[in-house]
């Protein structure tokens, strides 16, 4: 299941990761928004079942978005013309949490995920803007560039901390 | 239609009202806050082509009324002027052309004497790599243009290399600097024929 939740978080770790603060700040939004959608979420889950269920979490994380841009826009303008749409696409990862839950162990998982997902952003935010800045290379800072470079993250964490894992295993995480 | 179903279109509705309340208290809440970043970052970006030292109001409220704005190739969009110490010291124009990609909009800044302090783009859709090196950090073609103004440059040369005038052109985008040297060139002119209305009384309060 955490291949798949980090399917879902790509689009935010390749392009919201320019810069080492852009990192941070998508990632703070992500892990805050998901979290407080599945707090929301979990009284509600039981009093709605299939489609209603669907449309309260669609209005709850459209909404919680929507607050999230506005506090954004007012005090942090620049850094939200700098994430672009990546903060309203959150709303797509809150509902797609809520399609891949597991209900056995539904919170330890989630919570390593958002960690997973942090520490790649921070790490991709730091890699790209070292890359750029330092080395001067533009590409770092380019979207092709950090979806190369998040597979060479990939690789590396799998070539380091799965070493004992079969073969079959390589290529995900 | 059970009990339950009713219960859930129940919640639903609370939930949708709860949320659009929230939403719309929080928008009013930010609303003041956001327009107030909105222009001051408007401000850093339009203002930066002036250097501080040179003006001490805020170019920004004081817009110009600009007659015949239609030129030649492009079109002025605003201007605004600057003062120092009570003194016009220079108008920023916004001017509007025709690039290679799009619409080209620069701010051009010109001083009271009618030379051209600095030029800025505020909005293209050039070629990346070739006409978009223009906003490239480290890109210095536009900063060639600073001082020059009609009386120092004759009329004939305001014109790339290639079509006998005196100006290089940015490698490989021959029609985004046209497009530049046309607009500062036009920008100019404009200021020229309009500078007792532009520096004195012009201003639209």
């Amino acid at each position: 299941m955490n291949s798949r939740l980090l399917a879902i978080l790509m689009a935010p770790l390749l392009g919201a990761t320019q810069t080492a603060l852009q990192a941070c700040v998508i990632a703070l939004c992500s892990v805050l928004i998901i979290s407080l959608h599945r707090l929301c979420m979990t009284p509600l889950r039981k009093m709605l079942a299939g489609t209603t269920g669907l449309l309260a979490s669609t209005l709850l994380a459209a909404s919680l978005v929507t607050c999230l841009e506005l506090g954004l826009r007012a005090w942090a303008l620049p850094m939200s013309l700098a994430l672009g749409p990546y903060p309203a696409l959150i709303a797509v990862q809150c509902l797609l949490f809520e399609y891949v839950r597991d209900d056995n162990q539904h919170w330890r998982s989630v919570a390593l995920t958002l960690a997973a997902f942090t520490l790649l952003c921070i790490a991709m935010g730091l890699v790209r803007q070292g890359l750029a800045d330092v080395a001067n290379l533009r590409l770092a800072s380019l979207l092709p560039g950090a979806l190369i470079l998040l597979g060479l993250l990939l690789a590396l964490y799998n070539r380091v901390c799965q070493r004992r894992a079969p073969s079959r295993r390589q290529g995900t995480l | 239609m059970n009990t339950s179903s009713l219960r859930s279109a129940a919640v639903l509705l609370t939930l949708a009202l709860l949320t659009l309340g929230s939403v719309v208290l929080w928008q009013h809440i930010t609303a003041p806050r956001i327009t107030a970043a909105e222009q001051q970052l408007k401000a850093q970006r339009w203002l930066s082509l002036l250097p501080a030292q040179r003006y001490d109001n805020q170019p920004l409220h004081h817009p110009l009324r600009l007659p015949a704005a239609n030129l030649d190739h492009s079109r002025l969009l605003g201007g605004y002027l600057a003062t120092l110490q009570g003194q016009r010291s220079a108008v920023v124009l916004h001017s509007q052309i025709q690039g290679y990609g799009g619409p080209l909009d620069l701010l051009i800044a010109i001083d009271a004497n009618g030379r051209l302090m600095a030029i800025k783009v505020l909005q293209q859709h050039e070629t990346p790599g070739l006409g978009g090196k223009l906003v490239e950090p480290g890109n210095t073609w536009l900063q060639g243009f600073a001082g020059i103004s009609r009386q120092n440059t004759a009329d004939t040369a305001w014109a790339l290399k290639r079509d006998n005038g005196q100006f290089d052109q940015l490698a490989g985008a021959t029609v985004t600097s046209r497009a530049v040297i046309q607009a500062s060139h036009e920008a100019l002119r404009y200021f020229d024929e309009h500078r007792q209305q532009l520096l004195s009384g012009g201003a639209d309060e």
